[in-house]
């Protein structure tokens, strides 16, 4: 199983998952983290002790808020690279959804492209206004 | 150079700094002091990613900051804005120490860690850092807590720092 880590500024990551579960039901292996009142050495242990803790066997996924923020430099320091866990900005509903409805379908490439691709595709102007 | 902002900040490069204070601020240069980032080459590529494209970042050890921001500049060109960011106060304080002109320093963000107590929302500190921020008072420093340009501006002046001193 690909599980996943949404590490965001407040509470953008844990509003998003318990969101996710409204709509498809808990989803295991899915955790939020927050980078609020952490400077970003200790939000990069959070990240560290996430990886250390995955389930054996178990790939990962790492969802951040911000492209340039303490959430990305905090999952790089935390060693997503160096565990080889993708790291993906600009979390959304469809990112997560697509996530939980594709991780054990797909493998972790191209799955985190169906991701991109869904996160993307959310990104939309609904209606033309006035 | 010309100094627009000089912050502690215990995150250096993030939203607040890039965005907040960067679009405020318009800096050329951010300029991120730290003897223990600055021998450590992947991490300070990782700091140097998270900037606005088109802002340069240096990540200098202090003495190489120090000799980068005493440099006088010169020529007709106007001197590239810099932002001087520190991971504590005594990074900042050992700055002015290697002879950098600190007339005002920000307080950004400097987070809780065991033996700290909270003094303002994004600012927890010690006795030593209490110490270097009145050595830095004593120095002429104006010494502010600020998070963002349009969040409320505290000036830490002597008699903050000794009511928080009296509940360490």
């Amino acid at each position: 199983m690909i599980e996943g880590l949404v590490l965001t500024h407040g509470a953008i990551g844990a509003e998003l998952v318990k969101v996710v579960a409204m709509i498809l039901g808990p989803v295991a292996g899915l955790e939020a983290e927050t980078n609020e009142g952490r400077s970003a050495l200790q939000t990069a242990d959070v990240v560290a002790t996430w990886l250390a803790g995955r389930a054996p066997g178990a790939e990962g996924l790492i969802f951040i808020d911000e492209h340039g923020g303490s959430c990305a430099s905090a999952a790089r320091l935390g060693g997503a690279e160096a565990a080889g866990v993708p790291v993906l900005s600009g979390v959304n509903l469809a990112m997560l959804l697509a996530f939980a409805t594709w991780r054990e379908d797909l493998p972790r490439a191209e799955l985190v492209q169906r991701i991109v691709d869904q996160g993307r595709k959310a990104v939309a102007v609904v209606g033309a206004g006035r | 150079m010309k100094l627009v902002l000089a912050r502690i900040d215990d995150r250096f490069i993030h939203g607040q700094v890039t965005v907040g204070w960067g679009q405020w601020l318009r800096p050329d240069l951010i300029l991120l002091a730290s003897d223990d980032i600055a021998e450590d080459p992947w991490q300070a590529r990782v700091y140097a990613s998270t900037a606005a494209p088109g802002t340069a970042v240096s990540v200098l050890s202090l003495g190489e900051a120090a000799a980068t921001l005493r440099q006088v500049p010169g020529g007709d060109r106007e001197p590239p804005r810099v932002i001087l960011l520190t991971g504590s106060p005594a990074d900042m304080h050992a700055l002015m120490s290697l002879g950098v002109p600190l007339s005002r320093v920000n307080v950004g963000g400097m987070h809780f860690a065991a033996g700290k107590q909270q003094l303002l929302p994004s600012l927890y500190v010690d006795r030593d850092d209490l110490a270097v921020f009145r050595a830095l008072l004593r120095q002429g420093v104006r010494l502010t807590a600020q998070t963002v340009p349009g969040a409320r501006e505290v000036l830490l002046d002597d008699g903050l720092l000794a009511s928080m001193e009296a509940r360490l």
